[in-house]
């Protein structure tokens, strides 16, 4: 039971040594963190960009990058993805320091950091001349007038993939409007079939937003060159259309309202449990993920449902561009890397088959090996000329808040209490709508 | 220190070293204390601030300026339309606060966490400790190891794994039910989701309060059972009348550990939040809603103010208890 | 007769305690064991697994999983668990010795803020992390630490909790008289604390290194916030950012085999710790009993 001290100290001497040896291994130059990256630098002497990017295969593309520049080398770190990489890039604002360079953000999140004058407007570096290159849509979603907040990369043009087994197997015909998908829902579950025809979830601010907006739905009117001024415009007929007609296929138990991208929403999407996925164009890759769980499954891909087939709307959910923070070093060398890191063909075709994601970079969305290409996943379908090109090339752009994350966040919690308690989609609306405006009032904002 | 500590200390030296020295020592003793209330007390003043400097530099520096500059924060509004200027409005943060009902019902929710799991937990543990301590058989000794195994395991992973288990398709809760034929209920729902993040603390932390319980109960002189015994008392009333009371001290401490790890409920309901977002809103304790105002809404100085009146409420509250057994944790 | 009629009581009341017992350890060990089966598991296994829940499949894939640990993202996992052992047990003993010294003079010594100090070190163990976070950040950046790993280990060696301990323990087990005959005999007070204090505080040291090595090792919140680089992060945030990634959907990969498996790994050193290292620890965290 002798406790001798002179042991005690010698361990906790070494403890120290150790720990002091420790820490300095992993980082090769502990002190200095902005040069730890995740990737091999091929010119140690060329000017170093910071990324955050949370793409799959990003690291391939970064090579390729370092590879071909020669002034210009991207050092990249995965920081998180989407909300985790978010409250870092919050944190470093607030802090004045601790930003990357560039930075990977959905489209949704800019008007978040432009307010915040976290991000370096491109266009003197000549960004603008860029317009051509991508969807009109997509560049006025990360454009205000002559100011560009980033550069597009992927996007989520919106489709409906399908079970073509369960719907063959029970003698219904895929849907091409909402009425028929809700007759659908109702001939499916009449035939005999256990599962839901989909699922709506509360959760899915994005997606839920698409959907309003394919009604013709546009609650924010905002430009960052008047940033204390908005106009909020949540409840309207278009919102109480389309959240009314959910809310009476989840009542008549025809849909589900489990929350989205959860394990066991998985397990629903492959095990059969739903007979439809409404999905943006990445949606493939995230069930390419879990393809090998369910052999008799055969997926297709269709247009989304319309409201008035003579007149279609294509939406987008997700998606995401590169722009160049405030703490950049070196705007222009940042700059550079925004604009050229995926202006390219061969990183394309990784950025296709490695990593799932869908252009939005005309010459790519043009060239046959994309167009053209067969998903096995999809029973060799073309998904993309048969689907997503269109939605893409339709999407008219949307103008999302200046406060967006606290947007999404009521809005679930309103659409929650609609689908669990009594609350109608009306008063879902109501309140989200009173929330928001009261929460701009806090923020300084001039409602319109 | 002052006058009136001295001849208290003085007494209890003396008394004590009676007690425990034989007949030379307690002269000395007196002689190195009445130098040690003198001329050496500087030095010993010394001494004991040296002790403490470690301690002291990341006190100083992790706790009292972060807690400084936060305290600053709160003082201090920026709204993200005003350009980024930060005003001074003093304590209007703290106006608001209280007025929010987004954060009052939070730490309503907060009280009746501590008033269902607290019990719930420390019940449990002097439960399972005081079977414990009547047996003596193999299945009592590696009952003991698997019932504090869940400590083991970091508060995050326990959460995850507790996440898939509730998970009705995904977990093993519809194989269970289904042995009587029944269907599982949804543990993510809203209706349940309590009940679901005090199950989850309950199972991780259960063991540890059990150990220290049952190490306060082994650590009892037997012979005071047998006095008992003669005097006709049984196991329960042993149990209840003798036990509980010795081992005060004991689950005074556990009471606290329960009490400021629920105040502070934090790493459970965010974890949770990733496969339940409808049933645990972002509002739903202070911490989380301190969080979601930094590092999703750039609330800063509004994240700081909810963190503050949280620290108060729950200092407030810690105290009261600290202060009512201040006998028993050893305070006095 | 009286006897036989105890012992029969006393044989049912045991049979009563075994079956509680027996309930009690069913509910801590059965999510233990879905996660030792969850890690036999594919991905799809997981998802439509033949077995349930509970059971085994048919195909065992534990190996893989081990295998893909080792290959995911270059075999990152490793690495994690490498720095969470970093941090644990800078962090670990570090805060230990700090809380065992200043715990023993807030007992042994008296002197002027004493009191003042100890009830701010009550107070702060109130405090909400979130009200530290961001002036941490701050603070951090400052001192140029920010995705280093001295800024998990540097705010990690605060445990007030460990110094409240220390110090209700240090009253009673050091005797005063103990101490002043040492420096009647001449000893400093240095050498006082190492060879009189410290054998004595042993069971206090032990049980406050068990806490903060574990309160370490648990750690999230923090690492969360000041690291970014994958390369530094401990298990905990590792396997939640995982976590994210097959939630998030977009162009998102699904390892929720890796998941379920890197938890299983991560949480094993701390168990066979426990168990390996049982005679210490049992005795240690009676810390409040011996009092």
């Amino acid at each position: 039971m002798r406790f001798s001290t002179r042991r005690a100290l010698a361990v906790m001497a070494s403890g120290l040594v150790g720990l002091s040896v420790a820490a300095c291994a992993p980082g090769e130059g502990a002190g200095a963190s902005s040069t730890s990256c995740t990737n091999e630098i091929a010119k140690p002497d060329a000017t170093r960009v910071t990324l955050w990017a949370w793409y799959p295969a990003v690291e391939q593309i970064v090579d390729r990058f370092n590879a071909e520049h020669d002034d210009v080398q991207v050092c990249w770190t995965n920081a998180g993805q989407g909300a985790d990489e978010y409250g870092k890039f919050s944190t470093a604002l607030e802090a004045g320091t601790g930003a990357p360079d560039v930075i990977q953000l959905e489209s949704e999140i800019l008007p978040t950091y432009t307010i915040l004058d976290g991000l370096t407007d491109l266009a003197p570096f000549g960004a603008g001349d860029l317009a051509d290159e991508f969807p009109a849509g997509a560049w006025s979603d990360v454009s205000d007038g002559d100011a560009v907040h980033a550069v597009p990369v992927d996007g989520g043009p919106v489709g409906m993939l399908y079970r073509a087994d369960i719907f063959s197997k029970y003698g219904v015909e895929p849907p091409t409007t909402w009425d028929e998908f809700a007759q659908a829902a109702q001939d499916l579950r009449d035939a005999g079939y256990a599962g839901f025809i989909t699922n709506y979830a509360t959760n899915g601010g994005a997606f839920n937003y698409a959907l309003f907006a394919q009604a013709g739905w546009a609650p924010f009117d905002y430009d960052s060159s008047r940033p204390a001024e908005i106009g909020i415009d949540v409840d309207t007929p278009a919102a109480r259309k389309v959240l009314s007609y959910w809310e009476d296929l989840v009542d008549r138990g025809l849909v589900s309202s489990d929350d989205a991208f959860t394990s066991d929403y998985n397990t629903s999407l492959v095990d059969g449990t739903y007979a439809v996925y409404i999905a943006a164009a990445w949606g493939p890759g995230y069930l390419e993920g879990l393809s090998d769980a369910d052999s008799g499954a055969e997926w297709r891909a269709a247009p989304l449902p319309q409201w008035d087939p003579a007149n279609p709307v294509q939406v987008n959910q997700g998606g995401s561009a590169l722009a160049v923070t405030s703490q950049a070093t070196d705007p222009e060398a940042a700059a550079t890397v925004a604009t050229e890191l995926f202006d390219d063909t061969e990183t394309w075709h990784v950025g296709v088959e490695e990593a799932g994601l869908f252009p939005l970079w005309n010459l790519a969305l043009e060239a046959d090996w994309f167009t053209g290409r067969r998903y096995p996943f999809f029973g060799g379908q073309q998904v993309n000329r048969d689907v997503f090109l269109d939605a893409a090339a339709q999407y008219p752009g949307f103008t999302f808040s200046p406060f967006q994350v606290y947007a999404y966040d009521r809005q679930t919690m309103a659409l929650y209490d609609m689908v669990e308690g009594p609350a109608t989609a009306a008063d879902a609306l109501a309140t989200v709508q009173d929330g928001l405006v009261r929460y701009a009032e806090q923020q300084g904002f001039t409602v319109r | 220190m002052t006058s009136a500590d001295r001849p208290r200390e003085g007494t209890l030296l003396t008394s004590s070293t009676t007690a425990a020295t034989p007949a030379a020592a307690p002269a000395r003793a007196e002689r190195a204390r009445r130098r040690s209330a003198g001329a050496l007390d500087t030095r010993r003043q010394w001494w004991g601030w040296l002790f403490l400097a470690p301690f002291t530099v990341v006190f100083v520096l992790f706790l009292l300026v972060p807690l400084g500059y936060a305290f600053w924060l709160s003082l201090h509004t920026k709204g993200i339309a005003t350009g980024g200027e930060s005003v001074f409005t003093g304590v209007a943060n703290y106006v608001r606060v209280f007025t929010d009902a987004d954060f009052l019902s939070g730490m309503a929710r907060v009280g009746r966490f501590v008033l269902v799991m607290v019990p719930i937990q420390v019940g449990l543990a002097v439960a399972i400790a005081l079977v414990l301590d009547t047996l003596a058989t193999r299945l009592s000794k590696a009952s003991r190891l698997l019932v504090f195994v869940p400590y083991a395991i970091p508060a995050v992973i326990g959460a995850l794994m507790w996440g898939f288990l509730y998970s009705p398709r995904f977990g093993p809760a519809n194989d269970l039910f289904g042995l009587f034929g029944l269907d599982a209920p949804d543990f993510l729902s809203r209706d349940l989701i309590f009940g679901s993040l005090v199950n989850i603390v309950t199972w991780q932390w259960v063991g540890y309060y059990m150990i220290i319980v049952y190490a306060a109960l082994r650590a009892i002189d037997p012979s005071v059972y047998e006095a008992a015994r003669l005097d006709g008392a049984g196991n329960r009333q042993i149990a209840f009348r003798i036990k509980i009371p010795m081992i005060a001290s004991s689950m005074v401490m556990i009471v606290v550990f329960a009490l400021i790890g629920t105040l502070q409920f934090f790493t459970e309901p965010t974890v949770l939040r990733s496969v339940a977002q409808g049933a645990i809103p972002t509002t739903y304790t202070p911490n989380l809603y301190a969080y979601s105002m930094a590092f999703s809404y750039s609330q800063f100085n509004y994240a700081s103010t909810i963190a503050f009146a949280l620290g108060i409420l729950v200092f407030i509250g810690s105290y009261v208890f600290l202060y009512a057994t201040r006998k028993q944790s050893g305070l006095k | 007769m009286t006897t036989s009629h105890t012992s029969r009581r006393a044989g049912g009341r045991r049979l009563g305690s075994h079956v509680f017992l027996l309930l009690a350890v069913l509910y801590f060990v059965v999510p233990l064991w879905w996660l030792v089966v969850g890690s036999t598991k594919s991905n799809s296994g997981l998802f439509v697994g033949t077995g349930g829940a509970l059971w085994f499949d048919d195909e065992l894939a534990l190996w893989d999983n081990v295998t893909q640990l080792f290959t995911y993202q270059g075999g990152i996992y490793w690495t994690w668990l490498r720095n969470s052992f970093v941090y644990a047990f800078a962090g670990g003993v570090g805060s230990t010795v700090l809380a065992v010294l200043a715990g023993y003079a807030l007992a042994k010594y008296r002197f002027r803020g004493r009191n003042l100090y100890f009830s701010m070190l009550l107070g702060s163990v109130m405090v909400p992390l979130t009200a530290l976070t961001i002036p941490t950040f701050v603070l951090l950046s400052q001192l140029g630490m920010i995705n280093t790993m001295w800024a998990v280990i540097l705010p990690s060696l605060l445990s007030p909790i460990g110094v409240y301990l220390v110090r209700v323990y240090a009253v009673d087990a050091i005797p005063d008289e103990m101490l002043d005959a040492g420096r009647v005999d001449g000893a400093g007070e240095l050498r006082l604390f190492v060879r009189v204090a410290l054998p004595l505080l042993r069971p206090a040291f032990v049980t406050v290194l068990l806490l903060t090595t574990v309160a370490t090792w648990n750690n999230f919140f923090l690492p969360l916030a000041v690291l970014r680089d994958p390369q530094l992060l401990p298990v905990t945030v590792g396997i939640n950012q995982w976590q994210a990634l097959s939630n998030a959907g977009a162009g998102g990969e699904q390892v929720w085999n890796l998941i379920v498996t890197g938890a299983l790994v991560s949480i094993l050193p701390l168990v066979a710790a426990f168990l390996g290292l049982q005679k210490y620890w049992q005795g240690g965290l009676s810390l409040g009993a011996i009092k």
